[in-house]
């Protein structure tokens, strides 16, 4: 008699069965691996030129940001990695002289289209810099202030979004004692943690790092790292890094830029291993120059 | 990307530069020590030479300190130097290669101990002519893996690999002569069986020679050819 669900101690080790085959390919989809045109997009960014006065920072830039992934933005100084991720919530909109051609589409509408409200882009886009900015405020008025702005005063879902928030960035049991001291107290690693606590406190659906760890000790960067590998299944996240080691740590996909232009964006398990183009390799194993 | 034959000189990283061609240099001259044990080995049995089997087996020693060697530079590079890329395939590549290589010196051993013993029974005929040819196309193969590896050329490896298939062609041929010998003549089996053993670490060494070049394939390809077939890695390295 074959094997029941209910009655497993009939299966006998005689019997011939596949349940012992290794399925890889269902490994690899469970590790969340996958190629660029299996996934959904969350942003596309189509023939995007941007000129700073005369010069021109971007060229052409044709890209799709996958949804619930990390995509990784690297290159040399001044190649455009961060001009390109502040595009993302329209940052150089603040820049008088800067011009932009082209199309940013996030659900199908341009993000450069007049009727979008730019306050509401930044909250369903949010952005993290270099430099831990925490308000001087208390740990929780910080975390609490986007919602605040947005008009939510019942103190019971505040206090359950600062919470929500705090765990999410891995600082709640660190600061739950604390909550009303100020935040300027607080270490390097923690304030950077707090901003981040504070852009997802307002649920955006992208969330922008630009050099997020750059200016942390190396356990607060695996901290760091270690947060950005959780916060991707609620959230499509961009990052900036001058580190390529933490580029290959932390992200899916990898695009290099070299003077405005976008070289080439690929998996990064495939861009560090076997790059198709001469720059980006020789800008990955330290050739460039 | 193909990978860039002057790749470890133009490495910003002068220090950087050294340690990759460190790297390669241990792993050649591993390769020249390897091959001239392989050598002692095969001409031992021929030759009937003890002296020569002795030496095969005392340089095994020296083989498995280089792989030692060569595994711990590639440890303290990926260590210090996180590599990535073509720097990354060929730390990969060296490590793979020098494992296989210090097989070849285990089948050599191998080879030379038995041919102690076929010595220690006096002269026979039985199976020399067999051992001669595919010892010659062994040889040839690890030569010239050797030789691929040191210019990158995936061409001669795609040979090397081709070379494989005659070698294993030739092994049966001569596992079915040598049992038809053992039929024939059921005292000769003792003897016949040390044959097979050596025929069995040619053709191993056969198959090492292989994966080096496909190792050195996946160095300048970037792909991996490992259980590829013939016309498989014929495309790769056309591509």
């Amino acid at each position: 008699m074959g094997p029941t669900m209910t009655n497993v101690n009939s299966v006998t080790p005689n019997m011939t069965t596949k349940t012992h085959a290794i399925n890889l390919d269902n490994i690899k989809r469970d590790q969340g691996v996958r190629s660029l045109d299996q996934e959904t997009i969350a942003l596309q960014v189509k023939d995007l030129d941007l000129y700073y006065g005369e010069k021109q920072a971007l060229q052409s830039i044709n890209l799709d940001i996958p949804k619930n992934r990390v995509t990784a933005f690297i290159g040399p100084s001044g190649c455009g990695k961060s001009t390109l991720l502040r595009c993302f919530n329209r940052m150089n909109d603040l820049v008088d002289f800067c011009r932009i051609d082209g199309e940013i589409l996030m659900d199908d509408s341009n993000i450069y289209d007049r009727s979008v409200e730019v306050a509401d882009l930044r909250r369903r886009v949010g952005m993290v810099f270099q430099k831990p900015n925490p308000f001087p405020k208390s740990i929780y008025e910080n975390v609490a202030y986007g919602l605040r702005i947005q008009g939510i005063k019942k103190k019971r879902l505040i206090d359950e979004t600062v919470e929500w928030a705090l765990r999410s960035a891995a600082l709640w049991d660190e600061v739950k004692d604390r909550l009303h001291e100020s935040a300027l107290g607080m270490s390097g690693g923690q304030q950077q943690r707090l901003v981040i606590a504070r852009t997802v406190a307002v649920k955006p659906e992208v969330l922008l790092l630009d050099e997020p760890a750059s200016a942390l000790d190396p356990i607060s960067t695996l901290k760091i790292e270690e947060l950005i590998h959780t916060l991707k299944k609620d959230f499509t996240i961009v990052i900036v890094t001058h580190n390529m080691q933490q580029a290959a740590r932390v992200s899916d996909y990898t695009a290099f830029m070299y003077m405005g232009d976008l070289i080439e964006f690929g998996a990064t398990d495939e861009l560090f291993t076997t790059p198709q183009k001469k720059q980006t390799e020789d800008y990955i194993t330290g050739r460039y120059g | 990307m193909e990978y860039n034959k002057d790749a470890h000189s133009d490495h910003i990283s002068q220090k950087f530069n050294e340690e990759l061609e460190t790297m390669k240099s241990h792993l050649m001259t591993m390769g020249g020590l390897v091959e001239k044990q392989v050598k002692d080995s095969i001409e031992s049995l021929i030759d009937g030479n003890s002296e020569l089997a002795e030496r095969a087996q005392a340089t095994d020693t020296q083989t498995n300190e280089w792989e030692m060697t060569i595994d711990d530079l590639c440890t303290t590079v990926i260590a210090r130097r996180q590599p990535a890329a073509s720097d990354l395939r060929m730390i990969v590549a060296i490590s793979k290669a020098s494992n296989d290589l210090e097989r070849i010196g285990d089948e050599a051993a191998r080879i030379a101990k038995h041919a102690e013993l076929l010595v220690s029974e006096g002269e026979s005929p039985f199976g020399y002519a067999e051992t001669r040819h595919i010892g010659n196309l062994v040889r040839e193969m690890l030569n010239n893996a050797l030789t691929a590896f040191a210019r990158y050329d995936v061409e001669l490896a795609y040979q090397v690999a081709k070379k494989d298939r005659q070698v294993d062609d030739e092994y049966k041929t001569a596992m079915r002569s040598l049992v038809t010998y053992m039929m024939e003549d059921p005292r000769s089996i003792s003897r016949i069986l040390n044959i097979i053993w050596v025929i069995r670490s040619l053709e191993r060494i056969g198959d090492h020679s292989r994966n080096i070049c496909q190792h050195l394939i996946y160095l300048v390809k970037g792909v991996n050819v490992s259980h590829s077939s013939l016309k498989q890695i014929e495309k790769t390295i056309k591509s």
